[in-house]
């Protein structure tokens, strides 16, 4: 009888844990409400940020980055986006257009991203009233064919100083815009000359190429680009904020671009502007002396470093790029020897001149400038 | 006779204006023929041929018309080199003879050593 009681405990526990974990099991089944309340109301498609990426950019639209800036904006944006980290908004607000009815569109790094979601919901706060969320954000862009990044002048100056294997190309006019000034180590082929100088451009398409003209106004560098991915070229970005922003880049480091006037001979300064220069801002440019050691302890320049002739083809890679580098010596020889041999095995270096003048240098760094019989 | 005389007057007049024509201008960049000058033997050297990439002669080695005839001739066989020469281009020997010629022993401004 016990025995038989005990069956009946067992069965009816059984049957009550089976029926518990049936209702368990079918409640794990049920899908779990997944929390978006993380996401934008308001989100749009590639389509709709393509129809509004215009060069330049029309008024009443701004495309956002709510990227963080030097990891992920500098070396890779779409084209004409600003760059307003989520985390800097609240620095950051003057950024934003002071019509509240201007369409915001805000990206960041896909699906899984909320920063963008989170600055649109802060823009919305502000007041904005027209403010999008491009969710798939900057890697479905840029998965598109034909597009290409867009980069910032930090990444731009970085490349430079690290002296990366790239062809940076100036696709600005050349005689009204690149030769009163240009990014040092870019070569000049003007959109409307590409054709023209597509031997410029190097043989192996997957080297970097950058191009860049006059800023967020300016459709050359895009234009130019765009030609370099038909042709094959798997590698090309663009600095869209170009020049402008590379000179308000220089000054903002102190350093603000010189605009060299080049004299009567290839490749030499003017005699007025070089003596100007040396004796009003002599650290805008990068003075070598050529002269031999012996020469140049008798007295030179006092921002001039020495590095002879004999001596500079080894030490080529070591010239900057961030301001024009003037050679001097006593004649004009050594100096002019010392430009061709630039020309010859570094001819990315544009910013580079030589003095073509008789130079006597005295120990106190005073000296004597003659212009040379024609 | 004076068919002759004029005949050979002629023949005279001629021949120096051809002469004038093809004279050696020093019209090239001798900046730029400095260095290329140079250059040729520091490709000489690392080929082997010689062992130390100064040319072997300098401006000041010959007379203004002594480098114009050297040119003309185009007799570099006393510059040694020949590879390095035969592959010159016409606007680098203009540039080298521009740069020879002006800095010549005779000229204006004779090269020192360097």
């Amino acid at each position: 009888m016990k025995l038989i009681k005990a069956i009946k405990w067992t069965i009816g526990l059984t049957l009550l844990l089976a029926v518990g974990m049936g209702y368990a099991s079918e409640k794990a089944a049920e899908p779990v409400a997944e929390d978006t309340s993380w996401q934008f109301h308001d989100i749009v498609d590639m389509e709709f940020v393509a129809q509004h990426v215009k060069i330049p950019m029309d008024e009443n639209v701004m495309l956002i980055d709510s990227r963080p800036r030097q990891t992920k904006y500098d070396s890779g944006h779409i084209p004409m986006a600003v760059s307003i980290p989520d985390t800097q908004f609240e620095k950051m607000t003057d950024r934003l257009p002071k019509d509240k009815n201007v369409l915001l569109i805000y990206y960041c790094e896909g699906l899984d991203c909320r920063l963008s979601h989170k600055s649109a919901k802060k823009a919305e706060a502000l007041g904005y009233t027209n403010v999008k969320v491009f969710a798939e954000g900057y890697p479905k862009w840029i998965s598109a064919k034909g597009h290409y990044p867009s980069v910032s002048v930090e990444w731009v100056k970085k490349q430079i100083d690290a002296r990366t294997d790239m062809v940076l190309v100036d696709s600005r006019p050349r005689r009204t815009k690149y030769d009163a000034g240009h990014i040092p180590t870019a070569v000049s082929i003007p959109d409307s000359e590409f054709d023209k100088h597509i031997d410029l451009l190097p043989q192996d398409k997957d080297k970097l190429l950058v191009f860049y003209c006059e800023g967020f106004e300016c459709k050359l560098s895009h234009k130019s680009a765009a030609r370099a991915i038909e042709m094959g070229y798997t590698n090309v970005k663009v600095f869209s904020e170009g020049y402008p922003a590379w000179a308000a880049h220089l000054k903002s480091q102190g350093q603000a671009p010189v605009a060299v006037k080049a004299g009567k001979n290839e490749g030499s300064i003017d005699i007025a502007e070089f003596e100007k220069m040396v004796t009003e801002n002599p650290e805008s440019i990068y003075l070598v002396d050529v002269r031999d050691p012996d020469e140049f302890a008798t007295g030179s320049f006092k921002t001039a470093v020495n590095i002879p002739v004999d001596e500079l083809e080894k030490k080529l890679d070591k010239l900057p790029t961030d301001k024009p580098v003037v050679f001097v010596c006593g004649t004009g020889a050594r100096s002019g020897e010392a430009y061709y041999m630039v020309q010859d095995l570094r001819p990315a270096m544009k910013n580079v001149y030589y003095l073509d003048a008789g130079l006597t240098l005295k120990k106190d760094g005073s000296f004597v400038l003659k212009k040379l019989p024609e | 006779m004076k068919k002759w005389i004029m005949i050979a007057l002629t023949f005279v007049f001629v021949s120096s204006a051809i002469g004038v024509g093809f004279a050696m201008e020093p019209t090239g960049n001798d900046r730029k023929g400095k260095y290329t000058y140079r250059k040729v033997y520091k490709a000489c050297m690392a080929r082997g041929e010689v062992n130390s990439e100064t040319p072997p002669v300098s401006p000041i080695a010959k007379t203004q018309a002594e480098w114009i005839r050297v040119f003309e001739a185009k007799d570099f066989a006393e510059f040694g080199c020949a590879p390095e020469w035969e592959a010159l281009t016409d606007e680098d020997l203009l540039d080298i003879f521009t740069y020879l010629h002006n800095y010549a022993a005779d000229s204006p401004a004779p090269a020192t050593c360097k």
